[in-house]
């Protein structure tokens, strides 16, 4: 059945509907979340407030719309107001990277072949995804793992596109400059 | 340090990402040619490429189990029907027959009406509570239910809408008083310690107080007050994962005084109802 025909049905009130809708894009808002958030417990807390919004906003989806593009746009934006409810001073003693190890470190090891330098690179550049402004950290993962065109991302955050490309050429920067200091660290140990 | 200027105007970053019309990409492509420090920056580009892609994809909950996560959306979803139910007349009729009804438009505005006026009623009954003792008993979830129904949107009006939300934050100020006792509860709570019935009772508590915060979190989020509304949903998330764990086992614990602290619930409790009346 086509996403509009379920979203049809789920806004008439069948919860199976629904459910299916879920079941077949749960992964992609989940992919995205824990791109963004860089750990289990608030990817599913983002993915939960997804849902939650499209499942409030079922009547006012357009029927000739795209819903991989309304839901992207309902992703980006529960990322970024998630982000926002959590104040940086509280979360000082939890540390992004703290917790991404204490909660992700048995299942994200990548085993004896990828801990060779592209595996650490990998690692590291992650790590640094995770500490990018949230405006940069969106674009970068919406861009550079989804493969969303700038023009999209703008239309999705209500932004205009040349502030995009700022944010998305900054988080390149930040993503260079690990890549160096990575690439002398290595040098220093051979 | 980058020297080139299509280097630091990011076009490299669009060139990789193909986001150049055809003519600005072949004068990038031909700058490239030219120039060691922007074949740096795109060689750069494709190292870090490379190596994200080294990277696991996460796209499912921890082993890949959905229950827990489609059991939470369920229940969520489950309240959110029931609270529709309580601000629609008819409770059978979908969303888009509901709006399309000018009947049921007119019975929705009415049973508006009347809910803000309660909402008045229960809120100058509660300021007098307030003033005779600040230690209120739990109210049954009913009240709160029925002060949740979007009263400003029924009344109209800037000073109706700012008598009603002042009532709103005193009501608001008293469901936090009573959650605090469960939050503090769980901070100060050891998992190695914890007594079976005593984790019962927080999270018999935590179960009462669920459906209550959803309310008060909806209503907040329909008057437009967005401070209030982010920390009921913060309280809501840590009584929700409180009322879900099954026994007092350190992880869930840990997970859920984490919760608190990460997002300063108790400070926040504290000030959200003081930043909405202005006291």
């Amino acid at each position: 059945m086509a996403d509009s025909d379920l979203v049809s049905r789920a806004a008439g009130g069948d919860p199976t509907a629904f459910q299916t809708l879920v079941e077949r894009h749960r992964s992609m808002v989940y992919r995205v979340a824990y791109q963004f958030a860089g750990n289990h417990h608030d990817a599913e807390d983002i993915a939960q407030e997804v849902f939650l919004k499209v499942y409030r906003s079922l009547d006012r989806f357009r029927q000739d719309a795209q819903l991989t593009s309304w839901l992207y746009r309902i992703v980006m934006n529960a990322c970024i107001d998630h982000r926002r409810r959590q104040s940086p001073a509280s979360s000082a003693p939890f540390g992004e990277e703290a917790e991404r190890r204490m909660l992700n470190t048995p299942e994200e090891c990548p085993g004896p072949e990828a801990c060779a330098y592209g595996g650490e690179l990998g690692a590291v550049l992650q790590s640094e995804i995770a500490q990018l402004p949230h405006g940069q950290r969106i674009v970068f993962v919406m861009r550079h793992h989804q493969g969303l065109k700038l023009s999209e991302i703008a239309e999705a955050l209500g932004l205009a596109e040349g502030t995009v490309k700022r944010q998305l050429h900054a988080a390149v920067h930040r993503l260079r400059g690990a890549l160096v200091h990575q690439r002398v660290a290595a040098g220093e140990r051979v | 340090m980058t020297t080139c200027h299509r280097q630091a105007s990011g076009a490299i970053e669009l060139y990789f990402y193909d986001e150049l019309d055809a003519v600005e990409r072949t004068q990038v492509g031909d700058h490239l040619r030219s120039c060691a420090e922007c074949r740096d920056a795109l060689d750069g580009l494709t190292v870090i490429r490379a190596a994200l892609s080294t990277r696991p994809v996460v796209d499912a909950p921890r082993g890949g189990d959905w229950s827990a996560f489609m059991r939470r959306l369920n229940d969520s979803t489950a309240f959110e029907r029931h609270i529709g139910s309580l601000s629609r007349s008819d409770h059978r009729a979908p969303l888009r027959e509901q709006k399309a009804s000018p009947r049921g438009t007119t019975k929705v505005v009415t049973y508006l009406a009347l809910a803000a006026l309660l909402t008045l009623v229960t809120s100058g009954v509660a300021y007098v509570a307030r003033s005779t003792s600040r230690t209120a008993p739990v109210q049954p979830p009913q009240v709160a239910a029925v002060d949740a129904t979007p009263a400003s949107e029924a009344v109209g009006g800037p000073a109706t809408d700012r008598s009603t939300e002042a009532a709103f934050a005193a009501l608001s100020e008293q469901h936090f008083e009573r959650s605090k006792l469960v939050v503090l509860g769980l901070t100060n709570k050891d998992a190695q310690h914890a007594l079976e019935a005593d984790w019962a009772y927080e999270r018999g508590l935590a179960s009462d107080l669920l459906n209550d915060t959803r309310v008060y979190r909806q209503a907040a989020e329909e008057r437009g007050m967005k401070t209030l509304a982010g920390v009921m949903s913060d309280l809501e998330l840590v009584l929700l994962q409180t009322s879900l764990a099954d026994a007092p086992d350190a992880d869930a614990l840990g997970q859920i005084q984490r919760l608190i602290h990460k997002r300063d619930l108790v400070t926040k409790m504290d000030s959200a109802t003081m930043t909405t009346t202005g006291s």
